[in-house]
């Protein structure tokens, strides 16, 4: 079942008074339970695309379609409802609440959904049981690591079960060794929940993981391609 | 949620916190204090001329008030006795006989406002007996007179000197009286010290050919703000021959200052609101230009423009209503030992008695002032509050997420 569709997207931004094409007629369509990589060197346009796939922006033309809703048509706050309803977050800055511990910021977007205070601690301890970090739950982001905060990131962008988790450059400010356990976790909410994970990266610890493939250069898409499980054991 | 948020975020730079905390603290003592002292001084001018003179209602012969004059007594004085008498409220009355007239010593004279008096009626109404600063009050005995310290220093005459006393009479002959003197009072109020003179009401009536009428009634209240009602009553149970006045009519000009403060008193509000508003927008808007990025990442994960506002509000709030109850408390506890032992103002005495003020303020804090001291720094902080988080809302959030 298809979650999000893209229809010949165009982005232009002005940088300094200067038009930067950054998306050159992007079509492409993701479906649920994937676990999408879009790739490519800086300047590609993947951090572009997956702003306008989580409906953060919206296209200078073409349309993107989120669950067949089209982004054009929302409002600033529809489009904030929407994210919140079907959209999780991991942000390369892990970009927790400072002034949150880590249940609370598990529990912060369960309550702007209005979800019974009762009801958000069981589920946000329940998902910290299933991460393996409940031992955090009281630890404000900077008492955490950067993995434990990205860890904590991942459970509040999941927590609500989202259609999709959008992680842009997750493991850019991690070593190699906890970017590796940040994506096994990824990985297993994937398999084990049908959790759709897209990511944006040009980090080889993130793409050697993803089962599709999208490659981007120029703002165009250069190559898109599933990844075999047994062609990731040959590379 | 967002209280605790919004809580947390206030100590997030403590330093600033508490220097915004500081300036509400010292401008919410401020108004405390202000506003009693203000409201004190006011009271205490009322109080001076209920409790010296004035009481709360007099009861005159209609016109008496328009008109001072001897001929104008209280048609049937036995009447309002009887009725005084069965009306609950009243707590005390006096009987006076009033006339202007001349005061003289052997070195000078001055004019005067004669008052004729049952002394100890009246030391029921008024506190002129607990005044006296030289000799005694009125006993009762013939030919006794107290007046003023400024009248008698004017005239030159001490306890035991005598005067003469000289005044229209009701059949429009000079009346002429001997007194001696037996007492010099001091009151809050040195033109009252200057004017009014106190003896005996039947030396008064004899010297003004009045009889055993009299030209006023003075009546103390279980509570001042019963006068209307016991006014209204009375008015109907006397009839159009009398009038009843309260303390509100009788002194119109003290009555309007009231008034005028209560007014007033929101411009102090309104400076010191002005002047604190600077420092809420100022403090806001250092925290929300700290925090794009969490704006940004708060409305990219779906939390509503209403609802970062409200945030953006709610510390503000916060910021202001503890700062108001630290305040408050801390100018209570200021204000508390001086509404007993009041403030003296001794330097500036002669000023406080030309207006009819005590060299003794004792603040007092109003339910409105407390009201309004406990609004108004929250209600500012709101309004401070507003265009910072207006500029959060406005945040585009794909913008604020990268802002460095």
């Amino acid at each position: 079942m298809e979650i999000v569709r893209t229809e010949q997207v165009e982005k232009i931004y002005q940088d300094n008074g200067v038009p930067v094409h950054a998306l050159k007629g992007i079509t492409l369509s993701i479906s649920r339970g994937e676990f999408t990589v879009i790739a490519g060197p800086s300047g590609s346009g993947k951090t572009t695309l997956l702003n306008l796939i989580g409906a953060l922006d919206k296209p200078t033309s073409g349309k993107v379609f989120i669950e067949g809703e089209d982004i054009a048509q929302k409002s600033r706050n529809e489009l904030g409802a929407l994210r919140l309803h079907k959209i999780g977050f991991v942000f390369q800055a892990y970009n927790l609440i400072p002034v949150l511990s880590a249940m609370e910021n598990i529990e912060f977007t369960m309550m702007l959904l209005g979800i019974e205070e009762k009801e958000r601690r069981e589920r946000a301890l329940s998902i910290m049981e299933e991460l393996g970090i409940a031992e955090l739950a009281n630890k404000r982001p900077n008492e955490m690591s950067g993995g434990q905060q990205q860890r904590v990131a991942v459970a509040r962008a999941i927590v609500t079960n989202p259609a999709m988790v959008l992680a842009d450059e997750p493991t850019a400010n991690l070593d190699s060794a906890t970017g590796s356990s940040l994506m096994d976790l990824m990985e297993r909410l994937n398999l084990e929940k049908g959790t759709t994970f897209i990511f944006s990266s040009h980090d080889p610890l993130v793409m050697e993981r993803g089962r599709r493939l999208i490659h981007l250069r120029d703002g165009k898409i250069i190559d898109d391609k599933m990844v075999s499980e047994a062609a990731k054991n040959t590379e | 949620m967002l209280w605790k948020i919004a809580w947390r975020n206030i100590w997030r730079n403590k330093r600033r916190s508490l220097i915004v905390l500081t300036s509400i603290i010292v401008g919410l003592v401020a108004i405390v204090l202000y506003d009693s002292l203000s409201v004190g001084m006011i009271y205490q001018m009322l109080e001076n001329q209920i409790g010296s003179y004035v009481a709360h209602i007099q009861i005159h012969k209609n016109g008496f008030n328009d008109n001072r004059i001897i001929q104008n007594y209280v048609p049937s004085p036995h009447k309002v006795d009887s009725l005084l008498q069965k009306e609950k409220f009243v707590k005390a009355y006096s009987k006076r006989v009033l006339s202007f007239g001349i005061l003289s010593s052997a070195t000078n004279s001055s004019g005067v406002y004669l008052v004729g008096i049952r002394p100890e009626m009246e030391s029921r109404v008024t506190k002129i007996h607990t005044y006296i600063t030289e000799g005694t009050y009125l006993t009762g005995k013939s030919h006794e007179i107290v007046i003023g310290k400024n009248l008698a220093d004017k005239l030159k005459v001490g306890i035991g000197d005598k005067v003469v006393a000289m005044a229209s009479s009701l059949h429009g002959n000079i009346g002429a009286e001997v007194f001696r003197v037996v007492g010099i009072y001091q009151s809050f109020s040195s033109q009252f010290d200057k004017i009014y003179i106190y003896v005996n009401l039947h030396d008064a009536q004899n010297m003004l050919e009045l009889e055993d009428n009299i030209s006023e009634f003075a009546l103390l209240l279980e509570n001042s703000e019963l006068s209307q009602n016991v006014k209204n009553r009375l008015s109907t149970q006397l009839g159009e021959e009398y009038e009843v006045l309260t303390f509100q009519e009788l002194l119109p000009m003290l009555v309007l200052q009231i008034d005028v403060y209560k007014e007033s008193i929101f411009i102090f509000y309104a400076i010191i609101a002005i002047a604190m508003i600077f420092g809420i927008v100022n403090t806001m808007l250092m925290s929300v230009f700290e925090r794009i990025q969490e704006f940004g990442v708060l409305m990219a994960i779906g939390m509503k423009n209403s609802r970062v506002f409200f945030m953006v509000l709610l510390e503000a709030l916060i910021l202001g209503t503890v700062g108001t109850i630290v305040g408050f408390i801390l100018g209570y506890l200021i204000y508390i030992p001086l509404s007993h032992t009041g403030i003296d103002f001794a330097m500036f005495s002669e000023g406080l008695k030309a207006f009819g003020v005590g060299t003794v303020i004792y603040p007092v804090l109003t339910l409105q002032s407390v009201v309004s001291a406990l609004l108004v720094i929250p209600f500012i902080s709101v309004i401070g509050a507003i265009y910072p988080a207006i500029k959060a809302i406005r945040l585009e959030p794909i913008n604020a997420i990268r802002y460095v």
